[in-house]
């Protein structure tokens, strides 16, 4: 059915992207490369994606997977403005990695299955020791530090303690129970690409902006767009805070697996 | 895995507690009683999860449950207006994902057809913006309301008892002495509304309605009204006023107001108000919105029927922007608002990356819009008409105007031309002797006979003319069989009559200033203007102008409105793939052909309402009896309605008469209008409104004043047919349908049991008074109108049958109808009722409430170069029937053509004039944010997150200048409003104290917020309910809402500045100054 719409000249690249997707679970997991790719000439700053990413997530206030930076320059009238939506970057050399104690049992570069190429964290091995937090130079990760958006109100609706489904199991976020203290980041929805489905900040993307894929696929979608226009990458961000934090392009030491299109 | 305990069926798990706010049972078991043990049963589960995910062990449970089709419903966002189609994801009957339809071509360009079987699409998310991502924020507030609230304090003073559903309704039914346990009030007799509901003989009032409607015909009114009076003694004591029987009954001291509504509720609304009570005062909310917007293209769609033009449509064009190659936005904020940012950034993004469509943005604020357009142009408020008249006046005289369509006079012009529109630029309209231009010249006033042989139905007498070869002809514009085309700027004189085309008259103004002085005013230097007009003259059909807010909401927004859509005239872009186009959706009510229910006419009951309103709107105050001389007190409004920040200040007047009872729903003026703290004074008045009652989610910033709050719906567990935009290309009907079980409480109307709400409040009142329409064979013999369902299933069985009807839902569909709607309780889902219901079309209903409505395939969308769903008809760029008119104000005639006028006040001052802006320096504007709804959506905390609160823009140089710097903290002042705060009754007030951002967008000399924050109510404050406390969140209560500043008309004194032809209230016309500290 895909195949219908997403072949034809002008489909929407959520199908184009959602038919890369399904042909690159068939390939064996060492074949793949997952790469996400951000155009910013279409991120119109919407700030979808954050609210999409804490809502699949159910993730906590203070823990933000995908922020979007809002960057002015210029005198009036020649202004410019930039928005930049920050994920993990899933890098091939992760500094969060090598900081931990629990090196390859709390967070590793996963070699196998659906999340080979991924940063992942097993919540139940993490000491809570904040370490990758502090180091990670995009300031990616966060602390779960058990607390509830609706805390100040009558009560804590259920959503907020649902069960959820990163990693491609359920947890139930309650207090003193994982993942509530454990350090959390974006998992390119892992849970998600099991079943078949582009990463939420994907799919949710208004400006079609944020592109998924296997990028060693030449016929992917994220593989053509970045090999047509140049893909940059992340060094640093300043503050997690989007209201304060810089995004600094160009010389990136940790090989992301964010690219993005200036 | 431990599970979330969830009682199944009460509203996602809320249980109910004295005060009616819904609770959870949430800490209490998992945190408290489970400690340490369930720690390590926790953790030993956990371990080696990762892997085991991997190597695909995990349980059933386990896995994703989200993508299972049996887990989603389909329906219509309603976070915004836009109406995008969502799908929402449950788990054990909670609603705890949203994500676009991958159906809805507002969320998928292009939109998966409709034979895609829902299995199928539950793999595919489409996208929605962040406040749709959040909508669950709003479903499950904690501080929504279930139970009915009574005021136990004053109005205002936030202090409420709970009471019985139908104690509430019978109290509002039958009046008295209500509020005797409130001090001041011991005595107060509050009038019920079958005191109100006096006139119920709908043969009288049919026979009523005509001879009022005479009066306004009359020239004589003395003589008129004492026939009125002669023929109806009978029933004169039904009147508000014996002697101004044109006001109509005592009926119409109901008055109703909403905010959002959209249809299905509105056509429920409109068989109880309008059909059964019998009130005028039925009024939406418009003006807050783009109201001139909408009231100049009424203006422009008038047809010429019967001598004279009416029968405009309230609606408006807008760009089709993915097909356009050029764009001119002004005043459009598409990334952050205008139906809206899911639907028309990826229709543009991808384009504009690509080079297809370039675009220019006319603002005085670099919008998000701005940072992606090829050029920028930073137009001074309020002076956009300044800068379209310039660009008119670029194309006329450099004659690039679509000549071959403006000289099309009728539809069989317009035919032969290849064009879906025509207009009445070649029409001649007769001109004063002052120069004014007034009604189009008649062929019968200089003699001329029909030219051929006429098919548009006008009497010969009627026919209008034009000039063809220096000679006149005789044109009927909607004769389809004899095409006449004409001269194009005429300007002469026929049998010693002046005359002028329309489009002469539209050259001759633009040409009344110079390039240059055009340029001063909007700000916007010559050759930048100049090359604007040359690019939009460049690629032929396929350029628009798209205008929104912006440009409408200004106290001259009716006439900047129409440079604007003048200019898409002059291009000929109208219905044109790539041009201006119309919103289409499939018809909800019947009537039309192979549809099995025909709502409106199934009502034998009905009566007819008549009467002036209380806003005064289609009529002219001159055909009134009330006319006594300019300056009226308020305005009159022929050629608007909905105009929502009259009627508040209209009760508070008496003019044209007292209300006795005011109905609000879904809307929040004080908080949403200029100056809408004006309002707050007389609604806590009780001789001015002595009943208030309210349809609300919870205690919301204007519900907050009522003396009954009715718990409603939120949007996921109620109907309404949402409609479409003018930006959207194919034909939809998004459907909202209940996907989660109610909140509000279960009551009885009818002998039927249903959630407390908008529905069931209207029922139980309509069994109370005996509102005919409602009830047993309410829609004919055998046809009950007992229950929602029993309106909204038959509208959904019109919709599936409009047209071409859809397919049947076959087996495997109609167990999946079932089986998602497992976690719906009775009182809102009974298929076999529904089915009996719906009749043959069931599983036609089934297929299109699997989808969440009705959406037309992409590919047929357009017929080659023309959009499908078309206008088709005669657009005005000369408005004969707004000639017409006069300013009840000034006295003066409205003209009926594209020009420009100053900002200024009632009376017709400038603000200086006025005395508004001395003192002022700084023009406040306003712009929407995506993260907010105007009133409604602080209560996402998700959203809050994204922007905790919001900031007051300031350029560096007015920051230099008044010394502040980011983060300073700053009141806003004006005129109207020196102390800079909100007057919130009861003593209470609230400062608009605003954190100060400097920034170089925003063009020096002028001042921005974004509305959304600011609260005072909405779980913003804390209320008392039952003597027990409700703690407010204060994060619902940061940053500001500076409509209070706005000016207050000097003449109105209770209402902002408006438009006083289009209606827009006015946000951005005031100059306001920032005091720190």
């Amino acid at each position: 059915m895909t195949g219908e719409t997403a072949g034809v000249e002008g489909a929407d690249i959520i199908l184009t992207m959602r038919d890369d997707l399904l042909r690159a679970l068939k390939r064996p997991a060492g074949d793949r490369r997952w790469a996400m790719l951000i155009d910013l000439r279409k991120c119109v700053g919407c700030h979808a994606c954050t609210a999409g990413c804490v809502a699949e997530n159910v993730s906590p206030p203070g823990v933000v997977y995908r922020p979007v930076f809002e960057e002015e320059s210029g005198t009036f009238p020649k202004v410019a403005r930039r928005f930049i939506p920050r994920p993990c970057m899933h890098c091939d050399r992760p500094p969060c990695v090598g900081i931990c104690p629990k090196a390859d049992k709390a967070t590793y570069k996963s070699r196998e299955g659906v999340s080979a190429g991924m940063v992942v964290i097993d919540y139940a091995e993490c000491i809570q020791c904040d370490k990758c937090v502090r180091i990670c130079p995009y300031r990616a990760r966060g602390r779960d530090e058990a607390r509830y958006y609706s805390a100040r109100a009558p009560f804590v609706p259920a959503y907020e303690t649902r069960p959820q489904w990163e990693y491609g199991r359920t947890w139930t976020r309650q207090p003193q129970s994982i993942p509530t203290g454990t350090a959390r980041k974006c998992t390119f929805c892992l849970h998600r690409l099991k079943a078949g489905l582009l990463p939420a900040c994907v799919t949710t993307c208004n400006g079609r902006a944020t592109h998924f894929g296997d990028i060693s696929d030449p016929e992917s979608l994220v593989a053509r767009v970045a090999k047509s226009a140049g893909a940059k990458t992340i060094r640093k961000v300043t503050d997690p805070d989007p209201a304060r934090g810089k995004v600094i392009f160009g010389g990136s030491m940790t090989e992301p697996r964010v690219y993005y299109i200036l | 895995m431990e599970k979330t305990r969830r009682a199944r069926g009460a509203g996602g798990g809320g249980t109910r507690r004295g005060d009616g706010i819904s609770r959870r049972s949430f800490l209490k078991g998992s945190a408290a009683v489970l400690g340490g043990a369930m720690l390590a049963s926790h953790a030993a589960r956990a371990l080696d999860l990762v892997r085991r995910a991997e190597a695909g062990t995990l349980s059933p449970d386990e896995a994703y449950a989200l993508s299972r089709a049996e887990n989603i419903l389909y329906t219509s966002c309603l976070q915004c207006n836009t109406g995008c189609g969502i799908k929402v994801k449950l788990y054990e009957g909670l609603a705890v994902k949203i994500d676009g339809s991958p159906y809805s071509p507002f969320t998928l360009v292009p939109s998966v057809p409709m034979s895609v079987p829902p299995g199928e699409a539950a793999g595919i998310d489409a996208a929605i913006c962040p406040k749709g991502q959040s909508g669950i924020q709003t479903v499950y507030d904690p501080y929504r309301i279930t139970k009915v609230l009574k005021r136990a304090g004053k109005r205002g003073e936030g202090k409420w008892t709970t009471i019985p559903f139908d104690r509430a309704v019978d109290e509002i039914v039958a009046g008295g002495v209500l509020f005797g346990h409130v001090p001041g009030e011991e005595g107060r007799v509050v009038p019920g509304l079958k005191e109100l509901y006096a006139l119920r003989d709908p043969g009288a009032a049919a026979a009523m309605a005509a001879d009022a409607k005479a009066i306004r015909g009359a020239a004589d009114k003395g003589t008129a009204v004492a026939a009125f009076r002669e023929r109806h003694a009978a029933h004169l004591h039904l009147l508000i006023d014996p002697d101004h029987p044109d006001l109509g009954p005592r009926n119409n001291q109901l008055v109703y107001m909403w905010g959002r509504k959209k249809g299905g509720r509105a056509d429920f609304a409109s068989r109880f108000f309008a059909d059964g009570f019998g009130t005028v005062n039925t009024h939406g909310h418009t003006t807050v919105c783009q109201g001139s917007l909408y009231f100049t293209c009424k203006a422009m769609s008038e047809q010429y029927r019967g001598g004279a033009f009416d029968g405009g449509k309230k609606f408006y064009w807008q760009g089709d922007i993915e097909n356009a190659e050029y764009v001119l936005f002004a005043g459009a904020n598409l990334f952050d608002a205008n139906y809206g940012p899911p639907n028309r950034a990826a229709r543009l993004t991808r384009n504009l990356v690509e080079g297809k469509t370039r675009i220019t943005v006319v603002d005085p604020r670099f919008s998000k819009l701005a940072a992606k357009a090829n050029w920028y142009l930073p137009v001074k408020p309020g002076e956009d008409a300044a800068f379209f008249q310039a660009i008119i006046r670029w194309i006329v005289d450099n004659g690039k105007y679509d000549a071959r369509y403006l000289a099309c006079a009728n539809r069989a012009a317009a035919r032969a031309a290849g064009e879906p529109t025509w207009t009445n630029a070649v029409l001649l309209v007769a001109i004063g002797p002052d120069g004014t231009p007034g009604r189009f010249l008649r062929a019968s006033e200089i003699g001329l006979a029909p030219d051929g042989k006429g098919s548009g139905g006008a009497r010969p007498g009627d026919l209008l003319v034009a000039m063809r070869d220096g000679r006149p002809v005789a044109v009927d514009p909607n004769d389809d069989v004899t095409p006449v085309t004409g001269d194009i700027l005429v300007d002469t004189q026929i049998s010693g009559l002046r005359v002028k085309s329309g489009l002469r008259i539209v050259a001759d103004e633009a040409r009344a200033r110079t390039m240059e002085e055009w340029a001063r005013l909007c700000g916007i230097p010559v050759d930048d203007i100049a090359e604007t007009a040359r690019k939009l003259t460049s690629y032929g059909k396929r350029a628009v102008v798209d205008v929104h807010r912006g440009v409408s909401q200004h106290t001259n927004g009716f006439y900047s409105v129409t440079c604007a859509m003048t200019i898409n005239l002059l291009l000929g872009n109208f219905d044109w793939k790539g041009g201006m186009i119309a919103a289409a959706a499939y018809n909800a009510v019947g009537g039309g052909k192979g549809q099995p229910f025909d709502l409106a006419r199934m009502n034998p009951g009905r009566t007819t309402r008549f009467g002036i309103s209380v806003i005064r709107h289609d009529i002219r105050y001159e055909d009134s009896t009330l006319f006594a001389g300019y300056p009226a007190r308020r305005n009159w409004w022929p050629l608007s309605s909905d105009v929502y920040e009259e009627v508040i200040p209209s009760i508070g007047d008496a003019y044209p008469y007292a209300a006795k009872a005011l109905f609000t729903y879904m809307g929040a003026p004080a908080y949403s209008l200029p100056a809408g703290h004006k309002t707050i004074g007389i609604l806590c008045d009780t001789a001015k409104v002595p009943l208030y009652f309210c349809s609300d989610i919870l205690v919301g910033e204007t519900s907050a004043y009522a003396d009954y709050i009715f718990p409603d719906l939120s949007y996921l567990e109620r109907w309404e047919m949402h409609g479409s935009h003018p930006n959207m290309p194919a034909k939809v009907q998004p459907i909202r349908q209940p996907v989660i079980a109610p909140i509000p409480e279960t009551v009885s109307v009818f002998g039927e049991e249903m959630p407390c709400s908008y529905e069931a409040l209207l029922l139980a009142l309509a069994e109370r008074l005996g509102i005919p329409g409602f009830g047993k064979d309410a829609f004919g013999p055998g046809q009950d109108l007992v229950r929602p369902d029993d309106y909204y299933i038959r509208m959904v069985a019109n919709v599936a049958t409009d047209g071409e009807p859809v397919p049947d839902a076959g087996d495997d569909e109609v167990a999946l109808f079932l089986e998602s709607r497992r976690h719906l309780p009775r009182t809102v889902f009974d298929p076999a009722r529904w089915e009996r219901i719906a009749g043959p079309g069931w599983r036609k209903v089934v297929f299109l409430l699997n989808r969440g409505g009705r959406h037309q395939d992409y590919r047929d969308a357009y017929h080659g170069d023309w959009a499908a769903n078309r206008y088709g008809r005669l657009v005005n760029i000369y408005q004969e029937k707004t000639a017409g008119t006069r300013s009840a104000f000034t006295g003066k005639p409205n003209p009926g053509y594209a020009t420009y006028v100053p900002v200024c006040d009632a009376l017709g001052k400038t603000p200086e004039a006025a005395g508004l802006s001395a003192g002022y320096p700084l023009r406040l504007i306003t712009q929407k944010d995506v993260t907010q709804t105007k009133s409604r959506t602080i209560t996402n905390y998700w959203l809050l997150a994204i922007r905790p609160e919001n900031d007051v823009l300031v350029s560096p140089a007015d920051a230099e200048r008044l010394r502040l710097r980011s983060g300073d903290m700053v009141r806003i002042v004006s005129a109207t409003n020196p102390s800079g705060a909100w007057d919130l009754g009861n003593g209470r007030r609230k400062e608009m104290r605003a954190r100060v951002r400097v920034t170089e967008t925003i063009r020096p000399g002028v001042v921005t917020f974004t509305i959304g924050h600011g609260h005072w109510a909405g779980g913003a404050a804390d209320i008392e309910i039952d003597g027990t406390v409700i703690k407010g969140d204060p994060r619902r209560a940061t940053g500001f809402n500076a409509n209070a500043a706005m000016w207050t008309d000097p003449h109105l004194g209770n209402t902002c500045l408006v438009d006083p032809v289009g209606g827009s209230a006015s946000f951005y016309d005031t100059t306001v100054n920032l005091v720190k500290g």
